[in-house]
Formats: C-alpha cells, sequence, structure tokens
C-alpha cells in the first residue's frame, strides 16, 4: 500500500451532485464498469449493495483512507440551466408535457469552473494507476460536456493524507471513530454513498478532527 | 476551507452588505414606501374578515408586515408546516420565529403535515395537497373568515398574473395585496424594514440571484423538473439526510 496524490487536470468546468466527489467511489466506479461492461448502463437504478465492488485501498475500520476531492482553484458555483425534452417519438394525439413519461425537465446543473481537482488515498499504487487511466471525465452531467478530464497524474504523496491532512478531515469520517471533531453532519462515509446503509453522523470535510 | 461557497461562508456577508447597500437605495427610488401604503390600504377593507396565509418566504413574510404594522396587529394568520424531511427544522424555526417578530400581536395557527415526519414525504407530494386544503378549510369555517390573503405576485408567473389581484375561489376569497409588487420591491421593503426571512434564502440568492431565490420544500421530488434537488444537495448539503436528528453545528 502506498501513499497517492492523484490530479485530474481538467478541459471543462466540474458539474457537482454534491459538494464533494469521493475518490472510493470514484475507483467503485470504474471497477464495476469494467467488470459489467455494457450491462453497467442497462442496470436498474440501484444496485444491490453487496454487488458494489472493494476498491484496491488501505481501510482504517470501514472508512476508505481515500479523499474528497479538493478542487482548484477553490471552487465559485455557478448554475447553468438547460431543458432536457424527450426524444423519443411521440404518439399522435395530446400528451401531457408536465408530468408522466413525457414529461420536460427543466434542469440546472451546479458547476465549478476548475483546473485540477486533487485527491489524496493510500492503496495499491499500480491498480489505481490503471483504474484512474480510465476515467473520461469527473463529476455529473459528464454527458452534456462537464468535467473532461485532460491528463492524470499519479504521485508518491508526502504521508497518508486519505483520511486526515493537517489536522483536517478529508472525508466524511464516522464521529465514533474521533477522539475530537469540530462539526458534524449525517453524511455517506463508503460506497455506495446513496444507500441509507452508508449514512452515519460524521465529521464534515476540511474541519477539525483527531482520531480515536 | 476547501469545499465550495456559499455555504454561509466570509464571502456572503461581504455579498450581503453590497447588497443590502442596493436595495436601500431603490426603496426610495422606487416608491416602495408608497407601494407599501396602497397595498395596506387595499388589505384594509379585507381584514376584518381575513386570515393572511404565512409560508415563511420572503413575499408573505412583507406582506405580514405591511398588515401588522399598517392595518392591523391582531391578525389571524395560518402557517403550514411541513415537517423536517420537506423544511428543515432550523429553517422552520427561523420562520416560526420571524412570524413572532413580525407580528407579535397575531393570532398564529400552525398546521403540521402528519407524513412530514417520513422519508416518503419527499417522494409523494399528492397527500401533501389534500391535507393542507382540509386543514385550511377547517380553520377557515371556524374562524368565520371570507379572505385568504396570499403573498402572491403578477411577476411571479403568468398563471399568478392570471388570478388577478382578488379571486373568488369559491370556499374563500384570495386577495393578493402584492400584486403588483416586484421581486425588487420585496428585497427592498425586506432590508428597509429589516423582516426576518430564513437565511438560507442568501446562499440561494447568491448562486441563482435575487429575483430567481425563492423557499420551497427542500429535496421535494415534486420540484425536480426545476433542477431543485440538485441544488438543494450542494447548498443544502447537511439537511439531505436524516434531518429529524440533525446534528449540531
Amino acid at each position: 500500500m502506498e501513499d497517492l496524490e492523484i490530479v485530474f487536470h481538467l478541459s471543462s468546468p466540474i458539474s457537482l451532485g454534491f459538494p464533494w466527489v469521493f475518490f472510493d467511489s470514484l475507483l467503485a466506479h470504474v471497477m464495476l464498469r469494467e467488470e459489467l461492461g455494457e450491462k453497467y448502463y442497462s442496470l436498474p437504478t440501484k444496485i444491490p449493495v453487496k454487488d458494489i465492488p472493494r476498491p484496491p485501498l488501505k481501510y482504517y475500520r470501514d472508512v476508505p483512507v481515500a479523499s474528497v476531492s479538493i478542487i482548484e482553484p477553490a471552487p465559485s458555483l455557478q448554475v447553468f440551466s438547460y431543458f432536457k425534452r424527450g426524444d423519443h417519438p411521440f404518439p399522435k394525439g395530446r400528451i401531457s408535457r408536465g408530468s408522466g413519461f413525457f414529461k420536460d425537465f427543466y434542469l440546472k446543473a451546479v458547476y465549478a469552473p476548475a483546473q485540477r481537482v486533487r485527491f489524496y488515498a493510500t492503496g495499491e499504487a499500480g491498480e489505481i494507476k490503471r483504474l484512474v487511466g480510465k476515467v473520461s471525465a469527473l463529476g455529473k452531467e459528464r454527458n452534456i460536456g462537464f468535467g473532461f478530464v485532460k491528463k492524470v497524474e499519479v504521485a508518491e504523496a508526502e504521508g497518508e493524507y486519505g483520511l486526515v491532512k493537517d489536522g483536517l478531515a478529508m472525508r466524511p469520517i464516522p464521529v465514533k471513530y474521533l477522539r475530537y471533531y469540530e462539526d458534524s453532519a449525517y453524511l455517506a462515509y463508503k460506497p455506495p454513498y446513496w444507500a441509507r446503509e452508508s449514512v452515519e453522523l460524521c465529521a464534515v470535510p476540511f474541519t477539525r478532527v483527531e482520531l480515536g | 476551507m476547501r469545499g465550495p461557497v456559499h455555504q454561509g461562508g466570509a464571502g456572503l456577508d461581504e455579498w450581503l452588505e453590497k447588497w443590502r447597500e442596493y436595495f436601500l437605495t431603490y426603496y426610495d427610488e422606487g416608491g416602495v414606501e408608497e407601494k407599501a401604503a396602497e397595498a395596506a390600504e387595499f388589505a384594509r377593507q379585507f381584514i376584518d374578515r381575513a386570515l393572511v396565509s404565512v409560508s415563511g418566504g420572503k413575499d408573505s413574510m412583507a406582506m405580514l408586515h405591511i398588515i401588522a404594522t399598517r392595518v392591523k396587529s391582531s391578525v389571524h394568520v395560518f402557517h403550514w408546516d411541513h415537517g423536517p424531511w420537506l423544511m428543515p427544522r432550523e429553517v422552520e424555526r427561523e420562520i416560526l420565529g420571524g412570524i413572532l417578530r413580525v407580528a407579535p400581536g397575531a393570532y398564529v395557527h400552525v398546521a403540521v403535515y402528519s407524513r412530514g415526519f417520513s422519508e416518503r414525504a419527499r417522494e409523494e407530494w399528492a397527500p401533501w395537497y389534500e391535507e393542507f386544503y382540509k386543514a385550511l378549510e377547517e380553520l377557515t369555517r371556524r374562524l368565520k373568515v371570507r379572505y385568504h390573503l396570499l403573498g402572491v405576485r403578477a411577476e411571479e408567473s403568468s398563471r399568478r398574473g392570471s388570478r388577478g389581484r382578488v379571486a373568488d375561489r369559491v370556499r374563500w376569497v384570495e386577495v393578493h395585496p402584492l400584486y403588483h409588487f416586484t421581486w425588487r420591491d420585496v428585497w427592498a421593503y425586506i432590508f428597509r424594514h429589516r423582516i426576518p426571512v430564513p437565511s438560507v434564502y442568501y446562499k440561494y440568492a447568491m448562486l441563482l440571484g435575487w429575483e430567481k431565490a425563492r423557499l420551497v420544500t427542500f429535496f421535494d421530488r415534486e420540484f425536480e423538473k426545476y433542477g431543485s434537488p440538485q441544488l438543494d444537495s450542494n447548498l443544502s448539503w447537511r439537511w439531505k439526510h436524516n434531518p429529524t436528528a440533525q446534528a449540531s453545528r
């Protein structure tokens, strides 16, 4: 296991569905896509929790030693509004576009004009390098051009910064594993991040903590 | 701090101060005082048989202030509490505190959404309306009121504009004292009279602009088609999970 610093250089702004992107989640996503191939794109919305691959990372209890995204320069959020209309063949006669199958969406993508996204993690360097090389875009709304990756660099980090760096939590860490925490909130702290089972009272990323 | 801004950081205060100056200047130049006086006079003719509906949003809070300070202090106020999954308790406390500060002499009637304590409230919104109208109807009957004063403005949407300033809804008559106000008028009135509105407004206004900042239920799938949950996930992420047992801040 090596301490790593992973830097994604972007060629377009990154759209966010949450204030942070989770590195372990990103690896799990690439691994699952590799494992399932084309079937990945026809999965039900939420697959059973047991089928999520375990990324090649070090774990502190059940917390992956992998930071959340550090967006550079410090993000100033913007909103991109767009319409999403059905492109399917419309049937004859009246259809409702306010609700139901043909519903139109007036969506808002929250994005940050970023140049780089940095992560820290501890894990199997070779495998992590291979997996991040397969990431072509980061964040949400990648299908409309957000978060394109120009280049990715993986280097050795000076220390194990995936959990704590300079006294700051680098990811959500359950407070039950901490001796001290400055701020807390209910957050998912392990994949899958959408599952209720992953939610615990956690220290908030980039706030002061001490591991227990 | 490496996380996104717009989360109540130092930049917010500076930004807010700049806009406060703008709205205070606009208050005089835009004739907001005259509009408020006119709205008060308009409301006066209905007030003795009226119920004032207050969501806690900017429009209803401005209307409540106009009525409580210029027309009648002992008004009946109706407020609907959506429950913690749709309206986080911090916001609800700010709303109720604001109502009591703006109209200390009012009779405040709060109806609580029975399903608002379940996560399903975010997915299924049809029962919301049913319960809301039932509660409102009961209160209308009990207080023997005829008029419902709402903070509806014509500028908000063509549908709202088409309602007119007085709309007969059979069960009651809707009256819209702020019908001719613009979003600038409302914010200017709020800043000039220091009306308390939920602080979450400012985070959303900073990102979306003052004219588009609205107080709506959080993480509500009803507003998915407008992209609201996406905004909430970024700006109100603290309330995404387990809002009934919120951590302290």
